[in-house]
C-alpha cells in the first residue's frame, strides 16, 4: 500500500492506504479522528463535512490523493476547547438532538461565516441545504448561526 | 414502594496517583494535588463523593431524545443535588436498572417514580445523618443544591460531610416525594449533559468504537426480502487490498426468525471482513452474486395497495359501539373518503452498526440500540449464552426512530465475531440501511361518517387494511394485533362507531416507526374531520370543538378515560397562538390537527403558501402540548420540533416503494427528507400543570401530516388523500 502525508489540524500525518480511499475513512479508521461521521458515502448528506484549504468539503467523496497539497481541518481541530464562536452558539442554544450530524453542520456553518459574516436566513438556507439533520434541529441551527455571527461581530 | 435498586456498597478507593478513571469513577482535584475522592455508592444509580460530586447513572439508551439528561435531572431534583456538581455516566445494560429501553414515548412515564424513589431513599439517609449531626428534627430539614438545610436557623451541611454517617444507615422501604411545586431542577431549560463533546467531536457513538485487533466488516444483503444468498463469486472481492475473509450469513443456520414464527426474516447476505471499513465496502462492491429469490412473493407497490384495497371489504371488527348502520338509515347524509399512506424508512443518521468481541467467557457488545434486552435475548437464542456471559454497552445512538428496536445488525455482528474469533465492527452502508429496514406499514384507510342535520357526526366507521407489523407476534396468516386499536380516536366520542381491520400478508419487513400506528391513522382521522367541517361550511377548529363536546372524562376502553378538557385547552391555545382567526391572503392557508398519544395532548396548526405551480412552502408551525410536568424544557421543545419536522418530512417526501420484492430507494437522493431551506420555524408552548409527566417523543408527530394537508387545502383547494404529497412515483 502506498504511503501518503497529509496536513490535518496543522499536524503532518503519514498513512498507508489505497489511493482511492476517501479522506473520511483515513480520518476515522487510520487516524482515529472519529468526530467526522459517515452518513451516506455519496456526498449527499454532509455529515462527513471537513475543511480543505478553508472550504467545506465532503470527506466521503474525496480520495486521499486529492487532498495531499493543502490543509485539512476536522471538528477536532476547530478549536482548543470547544471555544469557537460557532461551537459556543451551538452550546448556548442546545442545538443537537442525537448529535451525529452536528460535526458536519458546525463545519459547514463555520465555512459559511468565513465567507459571509452576517448571513440572512436566506443565505443560511442556501448554504446549509446540503446538510441533512434527521432529528430536525434546523431551526436551532439557523438561530445558532445568527448568534455566532453576532458574537463575532461584537 | 419497593425497588430492586437498593444495592448498596461502600466503595473506598486506594490512592492512585494516575488521576485517571478508576473503574468508571472519576477523581476530583483538591487543592493543587490530585487526591482520590472517597466515593459512596448509595444505589446502583447514585454515588456521592467526598468532594461533593454526585454521580448519577443515566441508564436508558440515549438516542437523541435527551433521556441521558432528563432521567438524571429527576434524580437530582428529588435528591436535592446541585446540578452544577452532578456528573452523569451512561450505564451499561443491567437488569437491575429496570425499564431500560427507548420506545413508545415511555421512558419518562415508566421511570418518573423509579428515579424519584431511588433518589428519595438517598435523601432520606442524608437527612437522618444531618439530623443527628445538627441536633435538629428531620421534619425541619430539607435538601437543596447539594446541602441539607435547616431553614429555620439557616444552618446547612453539604452532602460530603454526611457521607460516612449516611452510608451506615439503611435505605428506607418507602419514601415520600418532594412536592412538585418545590422543584428547582425539573422544568428548567437544561442544556444536555454531553453538549461539549457533541460540538467538539469527542462523543463516541457506537460506530466510533475501536478495539485492539478489531476487524472491520460490512454486509451485502439480498435486496429481495425473504431472499436467500444463492450463488456468488468472491474472487475479485478477495483480491481487494485489506480484505481478510468473506463469510456467508445464512440466518436459518441460527434459528432464523428471531422475532417470531411469522416474521419477515433477517435477510441473508454475504459479509466482507477487512482491515478497514473502506476495504470492506470496496470488497462488497466486487462481489458477483446471483441472489436466490425463490422464497419471495416478488411484490410491487401497486399490487400491495391493490390487495389492501380488496381487503377493505373483508375485515374483522375491532370495535363496535352502537350500530353504524342504524345511523346510516336515519341520518341526513353520509360522507366517505379513502386515504393512503406509504411504507417509510427510518434513516437514522448513524447507519446500522455494531461492535462485538465474542470471547470464550464473555460476549461483549457495543450497540446503537433502543432495546438492549432484545439484544440480550437474541444472543441467548442464537448462541445459547447465559445472561451473565453477555455484556452490552450503550454508547450514544445517532438517531433511532424505532429502527433500533430491532437487533438484526447486532446478531450479524455477533455471528461474525464468533466465527473469526476476533472483535468485529460491522458497518452497514446507507444503501443496506434503507433497503433492509423494518418499514412503517403502508395502509389504506376508508372513513365513513353519518351526519345529522346540523352536520355533526353520529356514526363513524374507520376501516384500515394493510400488512401488519404485528404479524411477527402472531400465527401463520394472522397478526397478534392490528394496525387500528380499539382505543383509537374518536372512540367514546361518537355513539355509533366501528373500527375494522383487513390484514394482508407481505414479505415487506415491518416495524415500529416513531408514533407507530398513529403516524398513519391520525392522518386519515384529522384529514377527514377537516373535510367534514368544510363539507358543512364550518371552520375546522369550530367543527372539531363541537365534535369533542364539553370538557369531561370520556370512557374509552375499560378504565381508560380521555380527558376531553385537556385536548380542548391545547386546541384553543393553538388557535390563539397561530392567529387562526385572522384571514390570510389568497394562496396561503392554515391547517389544524390534534392528537392524544402516550398520555400527552398535542394540537398543531401548519401555515403554508401554495403558488400557481402547486409549489408548497411551509411558513410556520404552531404547537401546543400538554404532557403534564415538563422535565427538561430545552429537551422537551427539541422533541416537539423534531417530531413535527419528521411528520412534515414524511408527509412531503417519505416513501419506500417496492419492485419485484425489493425496496426501490437506496440513499438520500431518492429517499428525500426536509432540508434546512424547507424547515419552518416551529413555535411551541407547553401547558403548565402539575400532572405526572407523560411521553413526548412521539405525540407531536402524527398531527403534522394532516395539519399540512389541511393547510394545503385551505391555500389551494387541493385535497391530499394520499401521502407523500410530493411523490415521485
Amino acid at each position: 500500500m502506498p504511503s501518503y502525508t497529509l496536513t490535518i489540524n496543522a499536524t503532518k500525518r503519514t498513512v498507508s492506504a489505497d489511493s482511492d480511499t476517501p479522506l473520511l475513512w483515513i480520518l476515522r479508521d487510520n487516524l482515529g479522528l472519529t468526530g467526522t461521521k459517515y452518513g451516506c458515502g455519496k456526498g449527499i448528506c454532509g455529515t462527513c463535512t471537513v475543511h480543505y484549504n478553508g472550504n467545506a468539503v465532503r470527506s466521503c467523496a474525496l480520495p486521499i490523493t486529492s487532498v495531499l497539497e493543502g490543509n485539512i481541518v476536522t471538528i477536532e481541530g476547530l478549536s482548543e476547547k470547544e471555544n469557537h464562536s460557532v461551537q459556543q452558539a451551538w452550546m448556548e442554544l442546545d442545538v443537537p438532538q442525537c448529535g451525529y450530524c452536528q460535526s458536519g453542520q458546525i463545519m459547514a456553518a463555520v465555512d459559511l461565516l468565513s465567507k459571509n459574516e452576517n448571513p440572512t436566513d436566506k443565505d443560511i438556507n442556501a448554504a446549509m441545504q446540503g446538510m441533512l439533520c434527521r432529528c430536525g434541529t434546523y431551526s436551532r441551527i439557523r438561530k445558532a448561526i445568527h448568534l455566532a455571527a453576532n458574537k463575532r461581530n461584537k | 414502594m419497593k425497588s430492586t435498586l437498593d444495592r448498596r456498597t461502600f466503595v473506598k478507593l486506594t490512592a492512585s496517583a494516575s488521576g485517571a478513571l478508576i473503574a468508571g469513577v472519576y477523581l476530583q482535584s483538591c487543592g493543587s494535588e490530585m487526591v482520590p475522592a472517597t466515593i459512596h455508592e448509595f444505589s446502583p444509580l447514585i454515588k456521592i463523593d467526598t468532594d461533593g460530586w454526585v454521580t448519577l447513572i443515566a441508564k436508558n439508551p440515549e438516542i437523541g431524545q435527551g433521556i441521558k439528561t432528563a432521567l438524571p435531572m429527576i434524580m437530582a431534583e428529588e435528591l436535592g443535588a446541585d446540578w452544577d456538581k452532578v456528573k452523569v455516566v451512561q450505564g451499561d445494560f443491567d437488569e437491575a436498572y429496570e425499564e431500560q429501553w427507548a420506545g413508545g414515548s415511555y421512558a419518562i412515564v415508566l421511570n418518573w417514580d423509579l428515579m424519584r424513589t431511588a433518589a428519595a431513599k438517598v435523601r432520606h439517609v442524608l437527612l437522618q445523618a444531618a439530623s443527628k449531626k445538627m441536633s435538629k428534627k428531620v421534619s425541619e430539614l430539607s435538601t437543596i443544591k447539594g446541602k441539607v438545610l435547616h431553614s429555620k436557623s439557616g444552618e446547612a451541611l453539604p452532602f460530603e460531610t454526611l457521607l460516612l454517617e449516611a452510608s451506615k444507615l439503611p435505605l428506607p422501604e418507602t419514601v415520600e416525594f418532594k412536592p412538585t411545586d418545590s422543584f428547582e431542577i425539573v422544568g428548567k431549560n437544561t442544556p444536555q449533559v454531553d453538549l461539549g463533546q457533541l460540538v467538539n467531536g469527542e462523543t463516541k457513538f457506537s460506530i466510533d468504537v475501536k478495539l485492539p485487533g478489531m476487524v472491520y466488516a460490512t454486509v451485502l444483503k439480498n435486496p429481495v426480502f425473504e431472499g436467500g444468498v444463492g450463488e456468488y463469486d468472491d474472487t475479485e472481492a478477495r483480491m481487494v487490498n485489506g480484505v481478510i475473509d468473506i463469510v456467508e450469513l445464512d440466518n436459518t443456520a441460527y434459528g432464523g426468525r428471531l422475532l417470531g414464527p411469522n416474521s419477515p426474516n433477517f435477510v441473508n447476505g454475504i459479509a466482507v471482513l477487512a482491515n478497514s471499513t473502506w476495504s470492506a465496502f470496496k470488497g462488497a462492491g466486487k462481489l458477483d452474486v446471483v441472489w436466490d429469490t425463490s422464497g419471495s412473493r416478488k411484490e410491487n407497490t401497486d399490487g400491495i395497495f391493490e390487495r389492501f384495497n380488496l381487503q377493505l371489504t373483508s375485515t374483522a371488527i375491532e370495535r363496535k359501539d352502537g350500530d353504524i348502520h342504524r345511523a346510516r338509515k336515519t341520518e341526513a347524509s353520509n360522507f366517505e373518503a379513502v386515504y393512503q399512506v406509504p411504507f417509510l424508512a427510518h434513516i437514522p443518521m448513524e447507519p446500522m452498526n455494531c461492535t462485538v468481541d465474542f470471547r470464550a467467557d464473555l460476549c461483549e457488545v457495543w450497540a446503537p440500540t433502543q432495546n438492549p434486552k432484545a439484544l440480550q435475548e437474541g444472543l441467548i437464542k442464537l448462541f445459547g449464552l447465559k445472561p451473565e456471559q453477555i455484556k452490552i454497552h450503550l454508547p450514544r445512538v445517532g438517531g433511532a426512530f424505532g429502527r433500533r428496536y430491532y437487533v438484526d445488525y447486532a446478531m450479524d455482528t455477533a455471528i461474525l465475531s464468533k466465527k473469526i474469533g476476533k472483535p468485529v465492527k460491522l458497518t452497514w452502508t446507507r444503501e443496506e440501511d434503507i433497503q433492509h429496514d423494518w418499514y412503517r406499514p403502508a395502509s389504506i384507510q376508508k372513513m365513513v361518517a353519518s351526519l345529522d342535520e346540523s352536520g355533526m357526526v353520529t356514526g363513524w366507521q374507520h376501516i384500515l387494511a394493510n400488512a401488519s407489523r404485528k404479524t411477527c407476534l402472531g400465527r401463520e396468516g394472522r397478526p397478534a394485533g392490528t394496525e387500528i386499536d380499539e382505543y383509537e380516536f374518536p372512540a367514546g366520542f361518537v355513539p355509533d362507531l366501528q373500527f375494522e381491520y383487513g390484514h394482508v400478508m407481505s414479505d415487506v419487513p415491518l416495524g415500529q416507526w416513531r408514533a407507530v400506528g398513529l403516524s398513519a391513522t391520525v392522518f386519515a382521522i384529522h384529514s377527514f374531520l377537516s373535510e367534514l367541517a368544510i363539507l358543512n361550511k364550518m371552520d375546522p377548529i369550530d367543527y372539531f370543538l363541537k365534535f369533542l363536546g364539553p370538557a369531561r372524562m370520556v370512557p374509552v376502553v375499560g378504565d381508560d378515560e380521555f380527558d376531553a378538557g385537556r385536548l380542548i385547552e391545547v386546541v384553543q391555545k393553538v388557535r390563539h397562538n397561530s392567529n387562526w382567526d385572522i384571514p390570510l391572503p389568497k394562496g396561503k392557508g392554515r391547517g389544524f390537527a390534534a392528537t392524544k398519544l402516550s398520555g400527552s395532548f398535542v394540537a398543531e396548526v401548519v401555515t403554508v403558501s401554495v403558488d400557481e405551480n402547486e409549489n408548497v412552502t411551509i411558513l410556520r408551525v404552531d404547537a401546543v402540548v400538554d404532557c403534564g410536568i415538563v422535565v427538561n424544557l430545552s429537551g422537551a421543545k427539541a422533541q416537539v420540533e423534531g417530531g413535527i419536522l419528521e411528520g412534515l418530512s414524511a408527509a412531503l417526501y417519505g416513501e419506500v416503494t417496492v419492485k419485484n420484492g425489493a425496496a426501490e430507494q437506496s440513499n438520500f437522493h431518492d429517499y428525500r427528507w426536509i432540508r434546512m431551506d424547507e424547515a419552518p420555524e416551529i413555535h411551541v408552548e407547553f401547558i403548565a400543570n402539575n400532572l405526572p409527566p407523560r411521553g413526548l417523543g412521539e405525540p407531536p408527530l402524527p398531527p403534522a401530516a394532516p395539519a399540512l394537508a389541511n393547510a394545503i387545502f385551505a391555500a389551494s383547494g387541493k385535497r391530499i388523500r394520499k401521502l407523500p404529497i410530493l411523490s415521485t412515483k
